[in-house]
């Protein structure tokens, strides 16, 4: 499983939280710290695969979606509020709330309706926008 | 000066539309000591004043209409100090750009028209263009460069407004549609609809400030003056990173492109959708929804990922030599009418303290633009 | 953007769930031209959810009622051969109904002669301090969470809010092996007992109500009846949920003390308003009904609008369940069918006299639970002034009730002046609250109105809209005056 780090960035977003502007990015590490959230009383998952987010790699199943898929690695937050800063993350998981949003290639879809397949490439809206300075 | 009578209901003036002319209108001739009431059927500035781009720009202002703009610019920036509250008028560079052979020559026509009545434009190179603004399509051949240029939240102007009216004594109406105005020498009747439970306002003056509605309301003071309405396609994106650090336009007039503080780009250049007078703006076209939105990402490439959260519709008038009317309604003793300015919203705080100038009986600074020409002068293409 | 495809389509149904995929069979069967689309991969809305692409039922495992219906349901559609266009977005409807779709290859557009709305509802949060962090949930997204996705919310999940989503998804939570810290209902246990009458054509659902609360007890998680949430905060990885007691309006009582909750999701959830997206952009006349949900279109009890040729169907059109949906989308297609001219007035009174008398006991036990959703006034007067109300923009209760003050006095002034509801969900999400915020100071729902209705309907790209192009493709109209 992973941890989460945070790490500061230069960007000059207000923030109600902390005063500082943090990311966070998925690091390996030795222990699981996020709990078991899967549940296969009465299913049997697709294939076991990994995607990438943010250039780190998710482990999850075949056809799960992206916002399920990293909120059971741990990863709750997806992006921040534009005026406040504040974390948000997956909330009414039916493609209505926009909370969910992430880059797939060129589209910006809401995670919740975006199911993992082999080779997903996602990026959070925040580290994106990082990448393209 | 003094109001004419003391009884209730009657004022110096009674402006007739609740958009940036005639809130501004009101305003000034209220500070002119007039006793003022604006009236609206909605709210104020909820047509065209509030749905507009927001574009303050010289680039794609008439000529003719620039050193006004130039002045209304200057008032927008001031917003806080003479409405008390801003409508976030943001001062940055205006491009106007030119990707065609075609449209380098329209660069230049227009760059001289305008730099002719004080426009600070320059034809520049794309290569100083891209310096200015890094994010504009490889292709640019040339382009017209304003350092006084910007833009405004237009959807911001009615809370101004109202505000700066109330703290001046002018009384509000709102959700109140005129119905007839009964006008002699003794002053003016104005009457709201039977069912409306209003009594009528007696007022010594009327200002008539109706946008696009203006046509309607001269004809209950049985003149005819056609105002042609455009219905005006407006999109707006969800925030984005900033793409973007100045007002674009394109030549040929077919495009604005601002983003804001908060990261959303507003597209407008003045595509048609569907509507009229009588029903608003009823539907956007599709094929003129693609043609803005394909010039827009032409314009900025890194537009093209941007989500679409809202577009809508908004109604400008327009007269039959595109020129405003702005003073005596023709005909009808101490009756004003302005409005139909084109790019209304980026002069119309100005034309509505000349208006106000001019009813106080102070020489405008400057020239006002007789509704009388307008007489028989037939629309084109009618 | 592609051509309509004019005459193709008699009737386009947006939705598949169950009362947008029995219209579309039941339209089929008249002999119509339909064509049926959803966003989701296939049939079956958020009730009746079918599995991830991948997923397969454990063998040996006894699937639920829902799963069942669902799966019935999915077969049904494919065995009429129903034309349709999943994992399609709806962007934009003409007044012409031309319907503008977006799905994996891009942009298309089709002309039908008449559109059938069954878009179903959104869930409503009333906000409170803490509820946009993440791990705050929906309670009809722990739903979809469990069901569909077979995932737990966290460990150990707080559930709250009101309606009968509450006591399913604790049991959801249970079944997965998973803990609840609570679940705490805004109704009272006399607020339940008064919706017995209308069980009384459902045992099975009166049975598995009592199982429910009695697995709870078994698990030992405490089921506070007239508690609402009054803040949820940070506590390392999860939250501190700060609970109090309520009054019938879901005010909170101010002697009462309250008590603390550790969990680390917390899945929250105040009730069901209709979507009314495509109906408020094409200017359809609509009424506020509260026991049905909210804003809702002012139809005809078969579901005719305002706009001929345009109707709606299934809890989209007021809140009656989903046993319901099902007749109540067969009653809009029979009488699509009737208006198109293809059906004959005594074929269409027959039908719609049968499914008048099949919708009308499950709507009433549908509307009952709706009765136990609805808005509750004294929970929205409590949201604090720091509170975002509108996600999307971040815009809080002080904002909105300043607007007022101030003198805005409708949604769309209040839209306008704060910026809530202009961010991409397009008031999705806040528009029921704010419109009780700004309903207070402007004397009711009707006064305050709704947010007008604008396209896109969903957000789409430039990108997708413009297509491939040069700029010699742009059509230019005249250029501007000089």
């Amino acid at each position: 499983m992973y941890t989460i780090n945070s790490e500061r960035s230069s960007s000059s977003m207000r923030s109600l939280f902390d005063g500082s502007q943090d990311f966070f990015l998925m690091t390996p590490s030795p222990s699981s710290a996020a709990p078991v959230l899967r549940a296969d009383q009465s299913v049997r998952r697709g294939p076991a695969l990994r995607f990438l987010a943010d250039g780190c790699s998710v482990d999850a199943f075949e056809g799960e979606s992206v916002a399920a898929a990293l909120f059971a690695a741990g990863r709750r937050e997806l992006r921040r509020s534009p005026r406040d800063g504040a974390p948000r993350g997956m909330f009414c998981l039916m493609g209505s709330c926009q909370e969910c949003l992430v880059w797939v290639g060129s589209r910006k879809l809401p995670a919740c309706q975006v199911p993992v397949t082999p080779g997903l490439e996602i990026e959070t809206l925040d580290f994106r926008e990082q990448r393209l300075g | 000066m003094s109001a004419t009578s003391h009884s209730p209901g009657a004022y110096d003036a009674v402006v007739i539309g609740g958009g940036v002319m005639g809130c501004s209108t009101a305003l000034h001739l209220a500070q002119g000591g007039m006793r003022v009431a604006v009236v609206d059927r909605g709210p104020l500035c909820r047509e065209a004043s509030g749905v507009n781009a927001g574009t303050l720009t010289l680039h794609m202002t008439r000529a003719a209409l620039v050193p006004y703009a130039m002045r209304a610019w200057q008032m927008w920036m001031d917003a806080e100090k003479w409405l008390g509250m801003g409508v976030l008028a943001t001062r940055v560079p205006g491009l106007t750009l030119a990707f065609t052979e075609a449209e380098c020559e329209l660069v230049e026509l227009r760059a001289q028209a305008r730099r002719a009545f004080g426009a600070p434009i320059e034809v520049i190179t794309p290569a100083r263009a891209r310096e200015i603004e890094p994010g504009v399509h490889p292709s640019l051949l040339k382009a017209g460069y304003c350092e006084i240029d910007g833009f405004a939240s237009a959807y911001l102007t009615g809370r101004a407004f109202r505000h700066a009216l109330v703290r001046a004594g002018v009384d509000v109406i709102e959700n109140a549609a005129v119905a007839s105005i009964d006008s002699g020498d003794a002053g003016h009747v104005v009457r709201f609809g039977d069912d409306s439970g209003r009594a009528p306002l007696r007022a010594a003056r009327i200002v008539l400030a109706g946008g696009v509605w203006i046509e309607n309301m001269l004809a209950w003071l049985g003149v005819r003056i056609p105002i042609k309405v455009l219905i005006n396609q407006l999109i707006v994106t969800e925030r984005i990173r900033p793409v973007m650090r100045t007002v674009l336009s394109v030549a040929n007039g077919l495009l604005s492109l601002k983003q804001f503080a908060n990261g959303t780009v507003l597209i407008g250049g003045g595509w048609q959708g569907e509507g009229d007078r009588e029903r608003g703006g009823l539907e956007a076209r599709p094929q003129n929804l693609v043609g803005n939105m394909r010039l827009a990402a032409y314009a900025v490439p890194a537009l093209a990922e941007a989500r679409i959260a809202r577009i809508w519709l908004g109604l400008e008038a327009e007269t039959a030599d595109a020129m405003p009317i702005i003073g005596d309604v023709p005909g009808v003793p101490r009756a004003y009418v302005v409005g139909s300015a084109h790019s209304g919203y980026t002069s119309g705080p100005f034309m509505g303290r000349i208006m106000a100038q001019h009813i106080l009986g102070q020489q405008p600074e400057l020239p006002l633009f007789d509704p009388a020409r307008l007489l028989g002068m037939p629309m084109p293409g009618a | 953007m592609v051509e309509a495809q004019p005459g193709a389509v008699d009737l386009l149904v947006i939705g598949a769930g169950p009362a947008g995929a029995r219209a579309a069979l039941r339209a089929q069967a008249c002999g119509l031209g339909v064509l049926l689309v959803d966003e989701n991969p296939d049939a079956g809305g958020q009730v009746w959810r079918p599995l991830p692409p991948g997923f397969a039922r454990a063998a040996g495992v006894q699937p639920s009622t829902e799963a069942v219906q669902g799966d019935a349901l999915r077969a049904e559609l494919r065995g009429a051969g129903v034309r349709c266009l999943f994992g399609h977005k709806v962007w934009n409807v003409g007044r012409s109904l031309r319907t503008d779709l977006i799905g994996p290859d891009g942009v298309c557009s089709w002309q039908p002669r008449a559109l059938l709305v069954a878009t179903g509802t959104t869930e409503r949060v009333i906000p409170f301090p803490g509820w946009t962090l993440p791990g705050v949930i929906g309670l009809a997204a722990a739903t979809v969470l469990l069901k569909s996705q077979n995932m737990l919310p966290g460990r150990r999940t707080l559930v709250a809010g009101s309606g009968p989503l509450l006591l399913a998804v604790a049991n959801g939570i249970l079944k997965a092996g998973g803990e609840v810290a609570a679940v705490l209902d805004l109704a009272s246990r006399a607020d339940w007992l008064r919706t017995l009458p209308s069980l009384a054509a459902r045992p099975d659902l009166l049975w598995q109500g009592a199982r429910w609360q009695l697995a709870l007890r078994k698990a030992g998680v405490p089921l506070l009846y007239r508690h609402g949430i009054a803040s949820a905060e940070v506590l390392g990885d999860g939250f501190r949920i700060r609970a109090r007691q309520v009054d019938a309006s879901g005010a909170p009582i101010a002697s009462a003390s309250s008590s603390d909750f550790e969990a680390d999701a917390l899945a929250v959830g105040h009730g069901l308003v209709p979507g009314t997206d495509v109906t408020r952009l094409l200017r359809v006349r609509h009424r506020y009904e509260a026991s049905h949900g909210g804003w809702i279109a002012d139809a005809d009890a078969e579901g005719r609008t305002s706009v001929a040729g345009l109707y709606v169907a299934g809890d989209g059109a007021g809140i009656a369940g989903a046993a319901a949906a099902g007749a109540h989308g067969e009653l809009a297609a029979v009488a699509c069918a009737f208006d198109l001219g293809r059906l004959s007035a005594q074929d269409h009174a027959r039908a719609r006299d049968r499914l008048f008398a099949e919708w009308r006991r499950p709507a009433r036990f549908g509307r009952a639970m709706a009765g136990l959703m609805a808005l509750r006034d004294g929970a929205v007067a409590a949201i604090p002034a720091a509170t975002v109300v509108c996600r999307c923009e971040d815009v809080t209760r002080s904002e909105i009730d300043a607007a007022a003050r101030d003198g805005a006095r409708d949604m769309n002034q209040l839209k306008a002046w704060t910026r809530c509801g202009m961010g991409p969900c397009q008031g999705r999400t806040c528009g029921d609250v704010a419109g009780a915020l700004l309903a207070a100071h402007v004397g009711g729902r009707e006064a305050a109105g709704c947010f007008t209705g604008r396209a896109p309907l969903r957000p789409v790209s430039l990108a997708e809209v413009a297509g491939d192009y040069t700029y010699a493709d742009i059509p230019i109209p005249k250029a501007a005056p000089l």
